[in-house]
């Protein structure tokens, strides 16, 4: 084994640039696992370790929209450090009286512990010390102060309360969904009382974070829960649940695209290495004949490509590591910084990737050396080998295809959509493959053509060794999977963008109390005649119990609808079904009956594994109720009208405290005045449909590039796999080439051939992607994004015409090597 | 002397497609240890198939191959190299030498593969003795057809092989380069005691053999 190691390495040494596809094809794809796993696992870390920052203390005692007891505030104040804040949506302005920029905010009042961990990063630097010195201050995010082009002293309102900027902040340690992608603004917590806000529409939040001296503190703290059951404790490792969820997404979604691209790059790793053994069959030959084993010689290529795959893996890795700090600039805003650190897991992860994907790859092509005969030496005939299978083999690449596909749905938090994109993937290459095998069986049928360059070209695609399925199928896979994120990516973004006038309201308004919810509407008619509105009742509720059991001991936060259980949601009720809801299971309510019924939605039902007649038990105020899902609802969020997760039967809710939330879409935005409803409504506040739209279609915009570009991998990984196969049948047509030579064939001829021949699968590749892309897309914008679909044919054309002009440049600079062979080195048999 | 290879009643065919055709009729033939022995006859008569049968390289269709005192026409791919490895030594017409391999690294493979120490020295040596002094780290093309041939016979030699199979090993030198070949094969086969079996169309070099065998059309027609 040693004296195989060391011609292993002396003949990698020798002839590495034969395998320099090989060295391409892997290093790009393991470079981008190697990224996307230590991008993943450098942001789970750093919340990890800025977890205790990022909730804001050691725990956190969260009693939701009441205030915690006195008594047990002072009791926790005696054993540890405390900091309360109270965080609520409300409206600031700039002004009273002028037309001026009006915002949404969440509302940040904070003690003078505030913050217990982490810093808040304000300028000026004194901003936080004024903050709780001075009466009537408050800080903004810096959009705010930019946008209304504020100075330190200048004066802004909240509910027409007058506030003195002292300065602004980028972000604060304590990351909440709200003030990570909305606009919020911090004031001291005495500035609280002078808000008048009400509980519910406000979405007001009381919490209280703890710096524990001991873990005793959490245990008084869990033991004094039992007498306040609506208090919930939070600790640092539930914190940032939605950064956690939005990253395990991303890079989940970026790991399959990656393993895609290893796997086509597994075809070049074959197609290549087949053409290095057939070019060193003598030397193989030669070895038999001084009494080397097949298996010696096997064990020498082994060798090799995995010294190839351990150089690359590392080089990768060690790369990716280099690039990471590059990711602090966009991420930056979020108060976390990554470091490059080697972990040996991820390493091997990476590693052991491409080791199954080489050894799948490989062990065909390596086992071809046993049809290499020593007795080749006598006669001076050497046969091309081809690929070996045998059921050995295939047991051994099927287990091994195991192993990979198990490392994937191991590490992945959704397993349904990994092996959904799995199954698809290998269908998919199946369907290609049969394709270019039908194309062959047809080609074969009508062989005889007169046009030289067509029967050339005919030949070359229905030859033994011909590169026609592995070109059809790496290609295929690589088209379909950029054509199918174009058309989810155009179509999000015509939903998107179209909505806004079609659908969605103009505002929605919240904090409507009933005594002033007629005033309100009659006020808004006034401004618009013609507005059209919609009015809702509301009160808050949290999922206690599904069936008797607390999900959140079963429910994972990566569930797509963990967002129901997260905190308290607002429920409404109602005598019909809401227009665009329609019922998909069961019946409306029964009206009469005053027991809880509960209509749900259906997509969250199937998440929570809830079906018609189970039982939820509801928190409402404090109270557990619990009633029975009689109806699932399709609940299109899309459409930005008022929806619900959870509707309750009217009859049950009429003796609920509640308030109103509204939508308001106007005639002409003339009627549009956002600082008059504030001054003539304090408490409620208004939502601007189109500034949230702005930013979610920018920030789906950055995604989408992001993903485009790392997705174009797999297309370049294709291209590099058909100029390897194109080397190779390039390499092999070399002596037929020779004889066109000597016959005086001019190469013009062979350029026509190659033409015609791309065009052959071009054509059948452009539209068997072509439907699977339009297929795939329909799929996933119709039932993962729950979004109107439609064929957006110019982005097709544009990713087809771009990856066939690569495609046809890349075959013809390849041909183009061996269109006029040297006759003297072939002659000499060199 | 002792029978260091005997073939009994030995035939080969050759499929081809549905056809099958006999290259080896039969034969019958001892070689004794140190003995020197020469094949000739014309194309096609069955001479290379012959000695690839003798070196393990080709299964018979029917009959027995016994070297030094071994059944080894039973034996599977693998036990066949072993012996190969360590007793037979081959030297083909059109030299075959691993391209990418250095003379030197060529010749102290097969020292190296049977496990012998200070395997580069005594390749080193060898060569030395076969005039390739200055050419130790040049790469096959880099060498002359008498010189490469040199280096394939120190290839064979290097083990002190029983057995040395040369199929016209001169077949592609010019008359001085083959003297110089014929003259080496002979010398180191005598220094090694091995025993010798020349495929050959130079009936001066045959005549150098204790023995000269012809065949023809798959039969042995004189001994």
């Amino acid at each position: 084994m040693t004296n195989q190691f060391f011609y292993a390495l002396r003949d990698l040494s020798r002839s590495y640039k034969k395998l320099f596809s090989i060295i391409i094809t892997l290093f790009i794809s393991l470079f981008i696992l190697s990224l996307i796993i230590n991008l993943e696992t450098g942001l789970k870390k750093e919340l990890q370790n800025n977890a205790k920052v990022l909730l804001g203390g050691d725990f956190e005692v969260d009693t939701r929209t009441k205030q915690i007891d006195p008594n047990f505030l002072n009791e926790l104040q005696k054993k540890s450090i405390v900091s309360s804040t109270i965080e609520f949506s409300t409206m600031l302005t700039g002004s009273l009286t002028d037309e001026t920029n009006t915002f949404f905010i969440r509302l940040k009042a904070v003690d003078d512990q505030y913050p217990l961990y982490g810093t808040v990063f304000s300028k000026p630097q004194n901003a936080m010390q004024r903050l709780q010195s001075e009466v009537n201050t408050i800080i903004v995010n810096r959009k705010i102060f930019e946008t209304l082009n504020l100075k330190v002293n200048d004066t802004v309102y909240v509910k027409q309360a007058p506030f003195k900027v002292v300065g602004y902040v980028d972000t604060v340690p304590d990351l909440g969904r709200a003030l990570l992608f909305g606009d919020f603004a911090i004031v001291s917590n005495r500035a609280f009382e002078k808000f008048n806000v009400t509980s519910i529409g406000s979405f007001v939040n009381y919490e209280y974070k703890v710096k524990a001296p001991n873990k005793d503190v959490l245990e008084f703290v869990y033991e004094k829960l039992k007498q306040f059951p609506t208090y919930k404790i939070r600790l640092p490792e539930n914190a940032a649940n939605n950064l956690k969820r939005l990253i395990s997404n991303f890079s989940e979604f970026l790991s399959l695209v990656s393993i895609s691209a290893m796997l086509i790059a597994g075809i070049g790793i074959s197609n290549t290495l087949i053409s290095f053994i057939n070019q060193k069959n003598i030397s193989i030959a030669i070895m038999k004949s001084i009494g080397f084993k097949s298996n010696n010689i096997k064990q020498i290529f082994y060798i090799e490509i995995l010294l190839l795959l351990f150089l690359i893996t590392t080089l990768a890795y060690v790369i990716s590591l280099l690039i990471i700090p590059l990711a602090n600039n966009f991420i930056s805003n979020l108060g976390l910084s990554l470091e490059s650190q080697f972990s040996f897991f991820n390493y091997g992860l990476v590693l052991m990737t491409g080791f199954l994907v080489v050894i799948i790859f490989c062990i065909p092509t390596v086992s071809s050396i046993e049809q290499i005969k020593a007795t080749s030496l006598f006669r001076n005939i050497f046969q091309l080998t081809r690929f070996q299978f045998g059921t050995k083999n295939i047991l051994l690449i099927f287990m091994s295809l195991i192993i990979l596909l198990g490392i994937f749905l191991l590490r992945s938090d959704k397993l349904d959509y990994t092996t959904t994109y799995f199954i698809f993937f290998f269908i998919f290459c199946g369907v290609f493959f049969l394709l270019s095998k039908t194309i062959i069986y047809f080609l074969k049928q009508f062989k005889k053509f007169r046009f030289l360059p067509l029967r050339f070209a005919v030949r070359n695609i229905i030859q033994e060794r011909s590169v026609f399925p592995i070109t059809v199928l790496s290609l295929g896979i690589g088209a379909t999977l950029l054509l199918t994120l174009t058309l989810v990516g155009t179509n999000f973004k015509r939903e998107l963008e179209k909505s806004i006038p079609e659908i969605a309201p103009d505002f929605f308004y919240v904090s409507i109390q009933k005594d002033v919810k007629d005033n309100f509407i009659n006020y808004l008619n006034k401004q618009d005649p013609d507005l059209k509105y919609e009015t809702v009742p509301i009160a808050p509720a949290s999922v206690a119990k599904i069936n008797g059991v607390d999900p959140l001991t079963y429910i994972k936060p990566s569930n797509d609808s963990f967002w129901v259980l997260e905190r308290d949601r607002r429920i409404s009720w109602s005598d019909t079904p809401p227009e665009d809801n329609p019922i998909v299971e069961g019946k409306w309510f029964d009206l009469k009956s005053d027991q809880l019924q509960i209509s749900l939605d259906a997509k969250v039902a199937r998440n929570f594994g809830v079906n018609l007649n189970d039982q939820l038990t509801l928190k409402i105020y404090g109270r557990e109720m619990t009633g029975v899902v009689t109806s699932l609802r399709k609940v299109d969020y899309r459409d930005l009208s008022i929806n619900f997760a959870m509707i309750i039967n009217p009859k049950f809710a009429k003796k609920l405290p509640h308030e109103y939330i509204a939508t308001a879409k106007f005639s002409d935005k003339k009627y549009i005045n956002e600082a008059r409803l504030v001054q003539n409504f304090p408490n409620i506040s208004g939502i601007k449909v189109s500034t949230y739209l702005g930013k979610i279609t920018d920030l789906v915009n950055k995604i989408f590039m992001a993903v485009v570009i790392i997705s174009s991998v797999v297309v370049i990984v294709g291209l590099m796999v058909i100029a390897s196969a194109v080397i190779v049948q390039a390499r092999l047509g070399i002596y037929q080439n020779l004889i066109f030579k000597i016959l005086g064939l001019r190469s013009v001829k062979l350029i026509q051939a190659n033409l015609i021949e791309f065009l052959i699968t071009y054509i059948s590749i452009f539209m068997i992607a072509g439907l699977f892309g339009i297929f795939t897309s329909e799929f996933v914008i119709e039932n993962i994004f729950r979004l109107g679909w439609q064929l957006e044919f110019i982005p097709v054309l544009n990713v087809l015409i771009i990856i066939g002009a690569l495609t046809l440049i890349l075959i013809l600079i390849n041909t183009y090597r061996f269109l006029k062979p040297s006759v003297y080195p072939m002659v000499r048999n060199e | 002397m002792s029978t260091l290879l005997e073939l009994k009643q030995i035939t080969l065919n050759y499929k081809n497609y549905n056809t099958s055709v006999e290259v080896i009729k039969g034969i019958d033939l001892k070689i004794n240890s140190t003995e020197k022995v020469a094949v000739v006859g014309k194309s096609g008569s069955g001479k290379t198939s012959l000695i690839m049968l003798m070196a393990g390289l080709e299964q018979p269709t029917s009959g027995e191959i016994i070297f030094d005192q071994q059944l080894i026409s039973i034996l599977d791919e693998d036990q066949l190299a072993d012996i190969r490895k360590k007793k037979i030594g081959v030297v083909f017409q059109s030299f075959y030498l691993i391209p990418n391999y250095t003379a030197l690294e060529n010749v102290s493979l097969i020292l190296e593969i049977n496990g012998i120490d200070n395997a580069k020295q005594k390749a080193e040596d060898l060569l030395i003795q076969f005039g390739l002094k200055d050419r130790l780290h040049h790469f096959p093309t880099q060498l002359s057809g008498g010189e490469q041939q040199r280096v394939a016979i120190a290839r064979s030699m290097a083990v002190k092989p029983k057995l040395i199979l040369a199929d016209e090993p001169t077949g592609n030198l010019d008359s001085e380069n083959s003297q110089m070949i014929s003259n080496l094969l002979f010398e180191y086969a005598n220094k090694n005691q091995s025993s010798f079996v020349l495929v050959t169309h130079d009936l001066k070099f045959a005549e150098k053999c204790d023995r000269i065998i012809q065949i023809e059309d798959g039969n042995i027609v004189s001994l």
